[in-house]
């Protein structure tokens, strides 16, 4: 006991039994990415829209949504929705459900202005062809505009992608059992935290890598009209 | 087979008050348009004009830049609606005054209008504005699939068909981004024919082409007209404007300065302006 606290010895092999449980973990964290992800896309989305739509009182509140939402960290936000919300009007979120809506909310403010951006970057002109040919509102948006803004707005779209797997680490704190969950109670239990931690890095590496990877092949297919 | 005969006339929809063969097929009335830039300062682009086109006239519009051509163009299929004044094109009459902006109704006929208006005005734009995410084929079958809403296989088929008319059946698959400027002109010329328009507009079409590129896509517009198109072109092209052209607008300021048959005007213009513009370019 007394060489524990002297010199650590590590013990590479806990790895092994603890390598089920990770992989539990992975799942949680790949369900709590992604559905945070598509919600915040979509959200982030609508939010760009009211943004940047003509009509004042809703541009206002895109406005107020964006600013309020990017302001506070994540930590803030899943105690907050977790024991807060709970604490105040009695709704009991499960932890993954919390940690849902901090990571959405968080994530749909960034992405509304990652949009906004990248939907005014399309050329005035490709409206006008549109409004020309007589295409109506929505088919000018979802034909014509909102793809050439997407491509723009991939890479940046991907950036926020990755920091929602990281981010999801945070939501380890309200006790959900994703990768970071997960790790720590092995930590606590096996006490070897540099073992455990060095593969959780490496778990949390892999997703980055083979979700990026994934996007350049879907960016080049995005890109394939551009010489 | 089609693509010789005129492209509007015959497969036009039947318009309540189609225009029988002499009447106007499109008439601006009192347009009027400002461009606000910043509080104070107003810029008058569109002073009390008025314009109207025959059924296969071809119409042309120069003067110096700034003096509101592109403008009045813009004001006719209300991609710049004009604030006062009215545009009566094919038996409607649209304005964009007095709209009320709170009454569905009154914004949903004032939207129909356009639609329609818009459907049956083909544009082409000094830079062409293909969709540049679309192959040439979808860029020319798009709008009869969203806005006309034929089925994909007939719209390809009038697409081909239009791109073939325009020299350009061999590129469908191709993106815009491989083409050069004047094919990409070629593609617009049949992405708007493809929408089966009464009139065309042409802003600039060969303002933005290499010289050499010029020659090719007048001759289009030429044919366009022969094949008897009634169309509006802006242009910089006094030959093109001469040969092809039936009356000429020429515009100073925001206003008409002088009108009449093309040859006329530009052999023997009688406004100063006219002539000091004339003597400048040619």
């Amino acid at each position: 006991m007394n060489a524990y606290l002297v010199a650590y010895t590590f013990r590479w092999s806990i790895i092994h039994p603890a390598f089920d449980e990770h992989l539990h973990g992975v799942r949680v964290t790949l369900e709590l990415t992604a559905l945070s992800t598509v919600l915040s896309l979509s959200l982030g989305l609508v939010v760009a829209l009211c943004r940047m739509s003509g009509f004042r009182p809703l541009c206002y509140l895109a406005y107020i949504y964006i600013q309020l939402f990017r302001a506070l960290s994540l930590y803030i936000y899943v105690l907050w929705i977790y024991f807060g919300i709970a604490a105040g009007i009695g709704v009991n979120f499960s932890p993954i459900t919390a940690g849902v809506i901090a990571l959405t909310m968080l994530n749909s403010a960034y992405m509304a202005e990652i949009y906004r951006s990248a939907l005014g970057a399309v050329d005035s002109g490709q409206h006008e062809a549109a409004m020309s040919l007589g295409f109506g509102r929505r088919h000018r948006f979802f034909t014509i505009v909102f793809p050439q803004a997407f491509r723009i707005a991939f890479p940046s779209l991907v950036n926020q992608f990755i920091d929602i797997v990281k981010d999801s680490s945070i939501v380890a704190i309200i006790g959900t059992t994703d990768l970071m969950g997960v790790t720590n109670q092995l930590v606590s239990y096996y006490r070897a935290p540099f073992e455990l931690y060095t593969l959780v890095a490496f778990f949390y590496l892999t997703i980055i890598l083979v979700v990026s990877g994934a996007a350049a092949l879907v960016e080049r297919r995005l890109n394939r009209h551009v010489q | 087979m089609s693509s010789d005969t005129g492209p509007a006339g015959a497969s036009a929809p039947a318009a309540a008050g189609a225009p029988t063969a002499n009447a106007e097929i499109v008439c601006g009335a009192g347009l009027n348009k400002w461009f606000h830039r910043g509080r104070a300062h107003e810029l008058h682009v569109l002073k009390d004009v008025d314009v109207g086109v025959r059924k296969g006239e071809v119409l042309v519009v120069i003067g110096p830049s700034g003096s509101g051509k592109s403008t009045l163009l813009r004001c006719l299929n209300f991609l710049a609606p004009p604030e006062t004044g009215t545009v009566t094109f094919l038996g409607e009459t649209l304005s964009a005054e007095r709209l009320p902006r709170l009454s569905v109704p009154a914004r949903l006929d004032y939207e129909r209008t356009l639609r329609h208006f818009r459907t049956q005005m083909g544009m082409v734009f000094q830079h062409f504005h293909l969709f540049p995410h679309m192959t040439v084929l979808d860029n020319v079958s798009a709008a009869p699939i969203r806005v006309l809403g034929m089925s994909k296989q007939d719209a390809r088929e009038r697409a081909r068909a239009e791109l073939d008319r325009v020299g350009m059946g061999g590129k469908a698959k191709v993106y815009p981004s491989q083409l050069s400027g004047g094919q990409k002109q070629r593609v617009a010329i049949a992405r708007a024919l493809a929408m089966k328009p009464q009139l065309m507009l042409f802003d600039e079409a060969t303002s933005a082409l290499d010289p050499e590129l010029i020659g090719g896509i007048l001759d289009e517009m030429r044919k366009l007209a022969e094949s008897g198109m009634t169309m509006i072109v802006v242009t910089h092209e006094m030959g093109f404007a001469r040969e092809v052209g039936d009356r000429l607008i020429f515009m100073d300021e925001g206003q008409i300065v002088e009108q009449g048959p093309a040859r006329d005007v530009l052999s023997e213009p009688e406004n100063a302006r006219t002539q000091a513009f004339l003597r400048a370019i040619l």
